[in-house]
């Protein structure tokens, strides 16, 4: 064990950001620019409209699962009782934070649904339905209605459990009442099962049934793996960040960097066995049905994106975040947290794009504008819940555990 | 617990203030163990039961019992073995019946242990210390008894070594292809990483048995076991390098085993095998009946051995806890199963899981389902989930819920497959019945074998969590400046 530490808590101003507002309200509008020009460019390019609803779901679904991912971490801490990770727990609350706007934000591809519009999910096509013996069979649960309120009902109770969290941490930073976190502790376990099943029929919906013959019951699990990489990594991200910034500097330390990177780690490897676990079972079994989602993803320049995924969201990241050294320096973590951020990214491409442009992967001008769009807003809501409240839950019972933290 | 003047320890003068162990209030972390526990008490309470002269008779009782049982497992291995698998309720269309529900059985029990003290380890959860041993010895027993049932189940097993590839002038080799053989390599790497590490970890409190023991026999055979131990900083300072090893190594190994196991089904096209959420809902699973077990056994060892304030209602709690979170993944695996085949639409798919649940086997299906899903939904009360009783009646029937989904797996999908003029009940036969009641036998002897000779908990261990070995650390943040 290390040498006596005497912890003191920081000072509320120097860990409180400020002149975040203003950034803030830049990228919301810039974020707002960019959909719109989106729109327009759906409107104007040929097939614009399905591109668009693509590239809207992959945006739209790359920052649900950061939210997922930090609503998932929040949950967690408190329900194991965590001390360490206290110091960065805020940063996933205002992660966590996203989920109502970017639910919101499903809406656009929801709502074509309603009115028979196929072209994002092929089973909302009436002329589909009256051909497809199989869709018929499932049009009690894949029709446009359900989904809105299916929707409504994940995105409602993911604001629920975001508004109950991150109020009650935010008052114990001007209380320091020990009950808020007794109150949360008792609560976090059937909250991680409300999330466990909001999360999986979520995957269900937005993403499975793109392709409405196929379905895998590893799917759920598969897209909170993927929003689990993606969260690790943005909270070393956004430590850094503040770190350079001064806000954590002293506070979130190597070691806290050394957990997170660890994690990190054991996420990459368990995204990997999930998704071999899904692979290996379809490819073995050999049932047409099953097959042909992954024959989808290789053919043509899909091939390449599928490897992709193997070495860059698994076997790399694997073999380079295994040293103690990596996870304890910070730009060497780093690296590797932007690859896998990307990498993330690629996967919901894969699991989305191929209905859209099955001879081979394709990049167009609106994917770009939707994403950063989305990301305008995404980041514009970050940092303005970000701004003026302090970074580091100032008054949380475990905070001095936190700040004390080593890894032996 | 057996303490004698001479080895009358001088507690520790500093007496422990009463507090809540189970308390949840954040402002302060509860010790990990109840009592006035020191380092010299920790090594005379562990190393007494093992010094004891005179072994009590309950233990004798106990032991009889289970050498009974194994002898019947055994006996009934010899009838099977000279007589043929025709003696077993195997036969078409359900090929796989009790030997592979019990192989699946016995390896998820075994996976409580290395979890324990792998995954656990990783994840810096103290209270491991006081319970890491005796999950592993578990585990190790438990795998013995799972690798008898498809050794046996292959029918010549004098033949039982074509299940490795060992080169021959025959050219004659294992289907590499074939899951059944990945079993082979997955549950003996497995067996193989507990064991070493299981052994590894003992070794420092071996040569504390060595140093204290009193006879010639005693001496050399802890002596031999503890491999020279000195414990110095060298050693230490190797073994702890080792120990973090090895825990890297076996956290994927807990995973590893399970899945595969899980591939023997869903790797093929029987419906109700073939699903993708097979892997992870298989380990899961495991840790549930695993940890069920656990608690079933530690139970009544910390009451009859006096390690109550070792293995404190702490301890069990957060065991109650871990099989409540692995019952409800099982309960969720249940649910996507059966949303998926109604969704995927396959008519076979709906009928395996609509037979599961309202065919001839319902029986089972919903013994199943009440054990591992309704059951553990108790441990939600603090109350029911820190009361003995309860803990034990809800563990035991979750190892029952967990032997019946191995059950329904394995028995209800072949009994009815894609042709209905093959379509037949399994009956298990008094040699079944009596086999894997009698594995249970073999289970028990080595486990109490275990609580005889070795040390139940891992004193080192146990050691470096109590407050003494942080003496001076002050982890309390002050008031904030405001």
């Amino acid at each position: 064990m290390s040498a006596h530490h005497h912890v003191s808590a920081p000072e509320r101003t120097r860990v409180t950001p400020s002149g975040l507002a203003g950034r803030g309200r830049l990228a919301t509008l810039f974020g707002a620019a960019l959909c719109v020009l989106a729109v327009v460019l759906g409107f104007v390019q040929e097939e614009g409209m399905a591109r668009l609803q693509h590239g809207w779901l992959l945006a739209v679904t790359f920052f649900v699962t950061l939210g997922l991912g930090g609503l998932f971490f929040v949950l967690v801490q408190y329900l194991v009782r965590a001390g360490w990770s206290v110091v960065v727990r805020r940063l996933a609350e205002h992660l966590a934070g996203s989920l109502p706007l970017m639910g919101l934000l499903l809406l656009p591809v929801v709502i074509p649904t309603l009115f028979g519009n196929g072209q994002l999910y092929h089973w909302a096509d009436p002329h589909e339905l009256a051909e497809s013996h199989l869709l018929q069979e499932k049009a009690p649960y894949l029709n446009g209605w359900f989904l809105l309120v299916r929707v409504a009902i994940y995105v409602g109770v993911w604001t629920l459990l975001v508004r109950a969290f991150n109020r009650r941490s935010l008052a114990q930073d001007d209380t320091g009442d020990p009950s808020m976190t007794i109150w949360m502790q008792k609560r976090a376990a059937p909250s991680v099962l409300a999330f466990a099943l909001t999360l999986t029929f979520f995957a269900f919906d937005m993403l499975m049934s793109l392709s409405y013959e196929w379905f895998s019951t590893i799917f759920g699990v598969y897209v909170f793996a993927g929003s689990a990489v993606a969260l690790f990594a943005t909270l070393v991200l956004l430590a850094l960040r503040f770190e350079g910034r001064g806000e954590l500097r002293g506070i979130v330390t190597t070691e806290h960097y050394h957990d997170l990177g660890k994690l990190l780690f054991a996420f990459v490897f368990f995204w990997g066995y999930i998704a071999f676990s899904q692979f290996m079972l379809i490819w073995y079994g050999d049932i047409p049905e099953e097959t042909v989602w992954f024959q989808q993803r290789w053919v043509g320049s899909w091939k390449y994106v599928s490897l992709l995924l193997l070495f860059g969201h698994f076997l790399l990241p694997f073999v380079g975040l295994l040293s103690r050294h990596v996870k304890r320096n910070r730009s060497l973590l780093a690296s590797w947290a932007v690859l896998l951020l990307l990498m993330h990214l690629v996967d919901l491409y894969w699991l989305i794009m191929p209905t859209l442009s099955p001879e081979g992967a394709s990049i167009g001008l609106i994917d770009f504008a939707c994403l950063s769009g989305v990301g305008g807003l995404f980041l514009g809501g970050l940092w303005r819940r970000i701004d003026g409240k302090p970074l580091v839950p100032l008054r949380d019972p475990r905070l001095g555990e936190s700040l004390a933290f080593q890894n032996l | 617990m057996v303490i004698t003047a001479a080895t009358e320890p001088k507690r520790a003068h500093v007496a422990a203030p009463v507090v809540d162990v189970l308390s949840d209030d954040p402002t302060q972390r509860p010790p990990l163990m109840t009592g006035e526990n020191d380092f010299t008490s920790i090594t005379d309470d562990v190393c007494g039961i093992a010094e004891r002269e005179a072994t009590p008779r309950a233990w004798y009782i106990a032991f009889a019992a289970s050498v009974t049982g194994m002898t019947v497992m055994f006996a009934m291995l010899g009838y099977l073995i000279f007589n043929g698998v025709g003696v077993w309720g195997n036969n078409q269309p359900v090929a796989w019946g009790w030997p592979i529900v019990n192989f699946v059985f016995w390896v998820g029990i075994g996976h409580a242990g290395t979890l324990i003290s792998a995954i656990l380890f990783l994840f810096r959860q103290g209270w491991r210390t006081s319970i890491n041993r005796f999950a592993e010895a578990m585990t190790i027993f438990a795998v013995c008894c799972a690798g008898i049932f498809p050794a046996v189940h292959i029918g010549r097993v004098w033949m039982a070594y074509y299940l490795f590839p060992i080169p021959n002038q025959m050219e004659m080799w294992p289907n590499f292809r074939s899951p059944l053989l990945w079993d082979v390599f997955a549950v003996s790497a497995y067996a193989l990483t507990s064991l070493m590490f299981w052994y590894m970890g003992m070794i420092p409190d071996l040569a504390t048995l060595r140093d204290r023991a009193k006879g010639k026999v005693r001496q050399i055979a802890y002596g031999i076991a503890s491999m020279g131990w000195t414990g110095s900083a060298r050693q230490w300072h190797r073994y702890e390098k080792a120990y973090l090893l090895l825990a890297g190594l076996a956290t994927p190994l807990v995973l590893s085993v399970h899945s595969v196991v899980s591939f023997d089904f869903a790797v093929s096209q029987v419906p109700g095998w073939h699903t993708t959420i097979f892997p992870p809902y298989f380990v899961a699973g495991a840790i549930f009946s695993g940890f069920a077990m656990v608690v079933t056994l530690m139970i009544p060892a910390r009451q009859f051995f006096g390690l109550k304030h070792l293995v404190t209602m702490k301890h069990l709690e957060i065991m109650c806890k871990i099989i409540l979170a692995t019952g409800m993944m099982v309960g969720y695996a249940y649910a996507i199963e059966f949303f998926i085949a109604w969704y995927g639409g396959n008519p076979y798919e709906r009928f395996a899981f609509i037979n599961r649940a309202m065919g001839p086997y319902a029986w089972a299906y919903w013994t199943m389902a009440t054990c591992n899903v309704l059951v553990p939904q108790l441990f939600w009360f603090k109350k029911l989930r820190t009361n003995l009783w309860v803990m034990m009646g809800v563990c035991i029937l979750v190892n029952v819920g967990m032997w019946f989904e191995r059950f329904v797996i394995t028995v209800i999908s072949l009994s009815r497959d894609f042709l209905p003029s093959s379509w037949d009940y399994f009956k298990p036969t008094a040699v079944d019945v009596l086999t894997f009641a009698g594995s249970f036998g073999l289970f028990f002897t080595l486990f109490l074998l275990f609580c005889r000779y070795l040390p139940m908990v891992a004193m080192a261990e146990v050691k470096t969590v109590l407050p003494q070995a942080h003496a001076g650390h002050g982890l309390h943040a002050e008031e904030p400046a405001r």
